[in-house]
């Protein structure tokens, strides 16, 4: 938020996200059993497991490119019960990581993993891998590494970019099984082409709650179902009220002042002929009501705060992003 | 001491610890801070296994609290240095905007940290390779020394240009030496043209994956596969200006005429406007929902997937 | 028990994937040797980026996000040096910064050295740094800076020095391209030339504090459009196909007719809109030459699509016929 932020809807809006989630996180606990659809992917995991191990090759698993955030957690949490079935199975495992910070935490989980299952012996210190922060170093790396050690089945979940068909294709000529999911959008249609199962959008947050079953993971999903409502909801009545104020006539139209000029506000209502040339001026998105909403007129007197200052001046601070 | 003598002395003046200069104390500052990390690192290594959890939440907790904080507590849009707050609220608002800064440096101090046990992990894992002459032991070799020679380099040519060009005459090709003229060799020579050709890869195999995808198999991959199709004789700006004149020939260049429907920009463009544009918004909505919803298990601890099975 | 022999259908739907790759590439390169001027119809969104380039207030400065790297210069090179062109052009001043990728500050640098290089040639009046732009470099994490710099760009830029025009290093804000610049709002415009996700930051961090335009690669396209319909930014060219519209405008303006023709060859959605072509240096060259190999490929994989679909068609009457 700021003084003066033009849109105030976005905090009530995350709020109201916020207390789905947390409602029925909270309205889930004790409850077993829950419903959760079926996701073909992840049904596919143990067979894909499974067929690593007859054949004596490693599982592959990539948590995508991307910084350590909420995404690449989650692709370790799937990883996580990848790894658990492949520790039962003694299947040898692969996880190649881009970040430090991911590769660090994947460490520690995977051996919490073995640990957990009573494998620890087991547990092989190198089958975590930093390969490099260079994008397409670390594609080239990843890509070797499929093709010499003929993995068997390959998971890519998480952020993807360009490499993403790289891997996809790399994995496809060794005859890998293949089950990915990139958070970012415009990879997806790369992984449909070339992978045997895809996680689309959200199914990707979707996993753990499936795989798991725990009840504050399926109470968040229930959740981030409500909020889809209020979503779909609210572009419903965006859809309602822009069509109606999008026909109407219009005398009054929105102009932006130049914010250097002498002058009230930086935005303002201006009268205009209703009907020029013969033909209705109708409102444009600026004019209308919800545009406002979003972005109201802001006065001069409303950005104008006078403060006393220190009275001897310091020298700026150098910060900031590094130099 | 003095640090919380300086936090203490906040209210009600406004002296925030984040927006001092480094004074004369600035080496001592810089030890004590070393000194306390090394130490905390050492305690560390010593917890238990079971208090570990409570300790990354502890630390979670704190550093998402500030970003919320910051999110939802009131700040100045503009400002002079020299303004002194007015009143709680915007004390707090100053203090963070002008921690903000601050805290984006300790995350890009921790990075640097996390990259050094990367890089360690990486040189362990290839150095055994080469010493245990394993399978493929030479491209360890040339990883290792291709690392090396890397960074022996990049800083070498960092320090003469940054300290030791006082004139920045090493802007210009031919004031180079061999150290500059061995980066370039590197960077613009290497580096840069084999990442050009690991991208200029998937030109190879957008083809074979389509080859082998878009097969008139089900419903589905037909749309897929019509689409397109569509999308990329569109793209071909020849065949779309074509298509164009000649239904132009045809509407006797009328804007108005219905057969202006067909330009093949039109059929993309609708297709791109109502049917790509809001299926990736609604997968968009699904992906940023999720990501809120991971996000705030992982700040309160309720996520209990990963890091501990 | 013997396998029935394959035929010719059977094998060309299996076709190695070799024998496409170098019919791509024997093609694409033959291609790259021949300079075409193709006519076309630019994209609404590239019009509209081009039309707010060539009507920006030259005496604001515009902020250009660089987030390429040499991987995707088939792309973003060409709009990075149409950028570099128009701005030049129009002697608008500029700060060159990039947040995506520690390699992109050098990238760009080679790019906007060539452009110098060529103005020289044409005898055109060369930037000089400090004086008519700035290249500040790389900033490590892209969310948390440019979150810094829409909060103060003061404070997040304040670290930065450059060398001003007597060899002495300085703080960037007492240089003549950025004293004016007091809060992100002050910049004309901020072009993001990227080919990452960086563009979903941008838009996130700097949306309503300063007008917003993208110069994209192809893939990322997808997943910038959704901010352009929104009206969040002012323009957007996507891909190659971006690059050659905005070639072809800065040769053709926009609703430009010159002495004697009867229509403009571009034709704007606002008829009142009229801009001029770029009357000096070089327009038509990046994605001229690209855009025949463009064709080129598409043609290809249009026909290795029909064709892998006929193989199969074909296959499966055969085995009909042979049951």
């Amino acid at each position: 938020m700021q003084y003066l932020d033009t849109g105030k809807y976005h905090v009530l809006f995350t709020l109201l996200l916020v207390f789905f989630i947390l409602f029925n996180i909270r309205r889930a606990k004790g409850k077993k059993d829950m419903f959760v659809r079926r996701i073909p992917g992840l049904n596919a995991i143990d067979d894909a497991i499974g067929r690593a191990t007859e054949m004596g090759r490693p599982v592959l698993m990539v948590p995508g490119i991307g910084e350590l955030n909420a995404i690449s957690v989650q692709a370790l949490n799937i990883f996580a019960q990848v790894t658990k079935t492949a520790a039962q199975f003694g299947t040898p495992i692969r996880l190649c990581c881009a970040n430090a910070a991911v590769f660090a935490v994947a460490q520690e989980t995977i051996r919490d993993v073995y640990q957990a299952q009573g494998q620890i012996e087991r547990y092989d210190v190198d089958s975590v891998r930093f390969i490099s922060e260079r994008q397409f170093a670390f594609a080239a790396g990843v890509s070797g590494m499929i093709h010499r050690e003929q993995c068997a089945a390959t998971f890519f979940l998480g952020e993807f970019f360009a490499e993403s068909l790289i891997f996809a294709e790399t994995a496809n000529a060794v005859g890998a099984i293949q089950i990915a999911g990139s958070t970012q959008t415009v990879q997806t249609p790369f992984f449909i082409a070339a992978c045997d199962y895809v996680l689309i959008g959200d199914e990707f947050y979707a996993a753990s709650a499936f795989l798991t079953r725990e009840p504050v993971l399926v109470g968040s999903l229930i959740g981030q179902d409500w909020a889809k409502f209020v979503v779909v909801f609210m572009i419903f009545c965006g859809f309602i009220t822009n069509s109606m104020e999008r026909h109407q006539v219009t005398d009054m139209k929105r102009v932006d002042n130049d914010a250097t000029a002498d002058v009230e506000a930086f935005s303002e209502m201006v009268p205009v002929e209703p009907w020029a040339n013969g033909k209705p001026v109708l409102k444009r998105r600026a004019d209308t009501w919800l545009f406002r909403q979003f972005n109201p007129f802001i006065t001069k007197e409303q950005v104008t705060v006078d403060r006393p200052l220190e009275p001897e001046p310091e020298p700026t601070t150098a910060t900031g992003g590094g130099s | 001491m003095k640090f919380l003598t300086q936090l203490a002395q906040l209210p009600p003046e406004y002296n925030p610890f984040w927006a001092k200069e480094p004074g004369n104390d600035a080496l001592l500052w810089i030890f004590l801070t070393i000194g306390v990390g090394i130490v905390g690192m050492l305690l560390l290594t010593r917890v238990p296994t079971r208090a570990r959890r409570p300790i990354v939440w502890t630390f979670t907790f704190l550093s998402g609290a500030f970003y919320v904080i910051y999110y939802l507590w009131p700040m100045p849009i503009d400002r002079d240095a020299r303004e002194i707050p007015q009143g709680f609220v915007e004390q707090g608002g100053f203090f963070m905007k002008d921690a903000l800064p601050r805290v984006a440096d300790i995350a890009n101090v921790l990075t640097f940290l996390l990259l050094c046990l990367g890089i360690f992990s990486l040189t362990k894992i290839h150095s055994a390779r080469v010493v245990k002459k394993q399978k493929d032991w030479f491209f360890s070799v040339v990883l290792l020394v291709a690392m090396v020679v890397m960074v022996i380099v990049g800083y070498w040519d960092y320090i003469l240009k940054e300290f030791n060009d006082p004139n920045a005459l090493l802007t210009k090709a031919e004031n180079w030496g061999t150290v500059n003229y061995a980066y370039d060799l590197l960077f613009d020579g290497l580096i840069q043209q084999m990442d050009a050709a690991m991208f200029s890869m998937i030109a190879f195999f957008i083809l074979s994956a389509a080859f082998r995808a878009f097969r008139i198999r089900s419903v589905e991959a037909t749309v897929m596969m019509a689409s397109a199709i569509l999308l990329m004789i569109s793209l071909m700006g020849a065949v779309d200006y074509q298509w164009s004149e000649l239904i132009k020939g045809w509407t006797g260049d009328d804007p108005a005429h219905m057969l202006n429907n067909l330009n093949l920009s039109q059929i993309s463009g609708w297709v791109k406007n109502y049917l790509q544009i809001p299926s990736i918004r609604a997968l968009e909505f699904g992906v940023g929902l999720g990501a809120l919803a991971m996000g705030l298990r992982i700040w309160l601890g309720l996520e209990r997937g990963g890091v501990s099975v | 028990m013997s396998t029935p022999e394959k035929s010719f259908w059977d094998k060309a739907q299996t076709l190695d994937r070799r024998v496409l790759y170098a019919v791509l590439i024997v093609l694409t390169a033959t291609s790259l040797f021949f300079k075409t001027e193709i006519p076309v119809n630019p994209d609404d969104s590239s019009k509209d980026l081009y039309v707010s380039l060539m009507t920006i207030d030259p005496s604001k400065t515009v902020l250009i996000e660089s987030d390429w790297t040499n991987s995707t210069r088939g792309e973003s090179a060409g709009h990075f040096e149409a950028l570099m062109r128009i701005l030049m052009f129009r002697k608008v001043k500029f700060v060159v910064y990039s947040i995506a990728d520690a390699q992109a500050p050098q990238v760009a640098r080679d790019a906007l050295m060539r452009i110098q290089e060529e103005r020289k040639g044409q005898g055109l009046k060369e930037y000089e740094p400090w004086v008519d732009y700035l290249d500040i470099g790389y900033f490590p994490n892209a969310e948390g800076h440019l979150q810094a710099v829409g909060n103060n760009i003061r404070t997040a830029w304040g670290g930065r020095k450059e060398r001003d025009d007597t060899g002495k290093e300085r703080g960037i804000f007492e240089s003549p391209v950025l004293s004016n610049v007091r809060v992100v709002g002050d910049a004309g415009l901020v072009v993001v030339v990227s080919a990452s996700a960086t563009i979903d930051i941008a838009v996130e961090r700097l949306y309503g504090k300063v007008p917003l335009a993208f110069m994209v690669t192809g893939v990322m396209g997808p997943n910038a459009l959704p901010y352009y319909q929104a009206g969040q930014i002012v323009g957007i060219g996507v891909g190659l196909k971006g690059v050659y519209d905005v070639e072809y405008m800065m040769k053709y303006g926009v609703n430009y007719r010159p002495d004697g023709a009867t229509k403009a060859k571009v034709l704007y959605k606002e008829d009142s809109v009229v801009v001029a072509p770029v009357t000096e240096g070089t327009t038509m060259d990046r994605g001229a030459r690209y855009f025949l190999p463009l064709h080129v490929a598409l043609t290809l994989m249009i026909l290795a699509i029909i064709f892998g679909n006929v193989a199969m068609f074909a296959s499966r009457r055969k085995k009909k016929e042979a049951k």
